[in-house]
């Protein structure tokens, strides 16, 4: 027996040795088979996401080289301690994807939603597997920080448990904002932002006159629209940043053209690594949805299917200039937003759902919101770095993006296991549990129904008797 | 040969699984496209190049000429055929 564990994990740490480009076909294709994937499939699949891996990883190298220096030169030029470059969430996705720990996780999660599903404490099914890469980035890096694989997998299964009912608790916003009924969205990336948005909306709900301030913003998508496209914007940082570097004219525009190619080539290259993972990802929502048939359900969706929402949208340009100024401002950060520039709709598309689109509202607790990332992208950035350079993403700079341990929920989970588990860990259980107390007992899903109709709770549970009547 | 825009929030996750199972649809009925991925926001920009636009999720239509589907049911697998069968038709010549 001994021999053979011993075996087991002199396998397993050659594999981590040989490094990303080796663990990842290898853990894609064990995955598959898992799933019930032929072995060929599954195989195909692994290479294919290893392909978009190494797509990934050119493109940031040439973000590397060329903004790297750049914005070296404006730390020294101006003294604006941006050091800590913002590579984008899907370059921090896939190291993430790269982690030893990986088929572990994985099972975890689907475990534990399978296992809520039947005890009925969830609604939602999340077989999107692709967006599990929060609960990869938070166990893997509690287990890249620590080795302590148990706290890594206490990590990402709290991280799992907690989404899924942000994402029943937020389920009526999505339905009747958004409009999009049966969909729950257990995407971290974008419910995380509840976590501070809850309290302020109701803060703000409580202060006389504040209560009925509305803005009206719809000039802001005719003239910040270019912020949208990935080319200008990139354009346009690239320029600025040159600038601050004090270079000449043809060196503002070299970098202007390169960040402008960064914006543009990094989606495509994440494309191959979501087309390697979709086999994948089908033959697991196969795999749940016969354990479910005839069983009513929300289905997990990623947060994609509701940021072309007009308000999300203009929210997301504002937010782009201002999160910049925030960087600037904001005493000790160290963040340069850059690539995730172009993704903020995610961070602040629950926000605006929460206000029923009252954009002075969403306006103020994004500006909250961004600060909290920004602050904890800066205090990670150590961690992150170290742990994508070990799966061979490697900069000469630090490095951070706005999804991952920037993530209030991942933050606080990271933390709690890299410092003190035994205590803080328990302290988060205690805390959620009386949330989940709070929110299902005491405020209650019709309340939530009510408020996302914008009606009173006497007027929803009247419509629901008649209804009932009726039938 | 139709153009068709697939559109999500980033341009990267639904709308690749989307573009996908459309694709595979169209093959199996013998109906070819040509076909590209962009984030929602850069549609009303380029939406004039196209011939149909697919959506993974909301969007205000009223902003583009190009006839829009949203096809949010290839992602939950509720509905799929019908969303299928229309974005055929749109397809065919």
């Amino acid at each position: 027996m001994d021999a053979f564990v011993n075996g087991f994990f002199a396998a397993f740490q050659a594999v981590i040795d040989a490094g990303a480009y080796v663990m990842l076909p290898i853990i894609i294709t064990v995955l598959g088979l898992v799933f019930g994937l032929k072995f060929s499939k599954a195989f195909k699949a692994g290479i294919t996401i290893d392909i978009g891996f190494a797509g990934i990883n050119l493109v940031t190298q040439l973000m590397k080289d060329q903004l790297g220096p750049a914005a070296q030169a404006m730390v020294e030029n101006f003294g604006v301690q941006l050091d800590v470059l913002d590579v984008g969430w899907s370059a921090l996705a896939s190291v993430a994807w790269a982690s030893p720990i990986v088929p572990l996780i994985v099972l975890e999660v689907i475990a534990i939603n399978i296992i809520m599903l039947a005890v009925r404490m969830t609604n939602t099914l999340d077989v999107d597997i692709w967006n599990y890469h929060s609960m990869l980035t938070c166990g893997g890096l509690v287990f890249f920080v620590t080795g302590n694989i148990v706290w890594a997998l206490v990590a990402s299964g709290l991280m799992a448990v907690i989404t899924f009912k942000f994402a029943d608790w937020s389920q009526p916003l999505v339905s009747k904002f958004f409009g999009i009924p049966n969909v729950s969205l257990p995407h971290v990336p974008s419910v995380s932002s509840l976590i501070i948005a809850a309290p302020m909306n109701w803060l703000l709900d409580h202060i006389p006159g504040v209560k009925d301030i509305d803005l009206n913003l719809s000039g802001v998508k005719k003239y910040l629209g270019f912020f949208g496209e990935p080319w200008m914007l990139g354009l346009i940082l690239g320029c600025i940043i040159g600038a601050l570097a004090k270079y000449d004219i043809a060196g503002i525009f070299t970098l202007g053209v390169y960040m402008s190619a960064v914006m543009v080539l990094l989606p495509r290259m994440t494309v191959l690594f979501v087309e390697g993972l979709m086999p994948v990802s089908s033959a697991a929502s196969k795999f749940c949805k016969k354990r479910f048939k005839g069983r009513e359900f929300s289905i997990g969706l990623d947060a994609a299917v509701v940021v072309g929402n007009d308000s999300v949208i203009t929210l997301a340009l504002l937010m782009v200039p201002i999160t910049l100024l925030l960087a600037v401002i904001l005493p000790g950060n160290h963040m340069l937003p850059f690539a995730d520039l172009a993704v903020i709709t995610f961070r602040v598309c629950m926000i605006v759902a929460l206000c029923r689109g009252n954009m002075f509202r969403s306006l103020i607790i994004a500006c909250v919101v961004m600060t909290a990332i920004l602050y904890a992208g800066t205090v990670a950035a150590p961690y992150m770095t170290a742990f994508a350079s070990s799966a061979g993403l490697d900069f000469d700079s630090l490095i951070a993006s706005t999804c991952g341990p920037s993530l209030t929920m991942s933050a606080m989970l990271f933390w709690s296991c890299i410092t003190n588990p035994v205590v803080f860990i328990p302290a988060i259980v205690v805390v959620f549990a009386a949330v989940y107390f709070f929110i299902e007992k005491k405020v209650g899903m019709n309340r939530i129904q009510a408020y996302a109709e914008g009606k009173t709770l006497e007027e929803y549970e009247a419509e629901q008797a008649e209804a009932a009547a009726e039938e | 040969m139709k153009r068709v825009l697939f559109a999500c929030g980033n341009g990267i996750v639904t709308s690749t699984m989307v573009a996908h199972k459309v694709a595979d649809y169209l093959e199996e009925n013998g109906v070819e496209i040509k076909y590209d991925q962009c984030k929602v926001q850069e549609v009303a920009a380029i939406a004039g190049d196209y011939d149909l636009v697919v959506t993974s999720g909301q969007f205000n239509e009223n902003e583009i000429k190009t006839p829009v589907i949203m096809a949010i049911n290839l992602l939950t697998g509720i509905g799929e055929d019908e969303t299928l069968e229309e974005i055929l038709e749109a397809c065919r010549e």
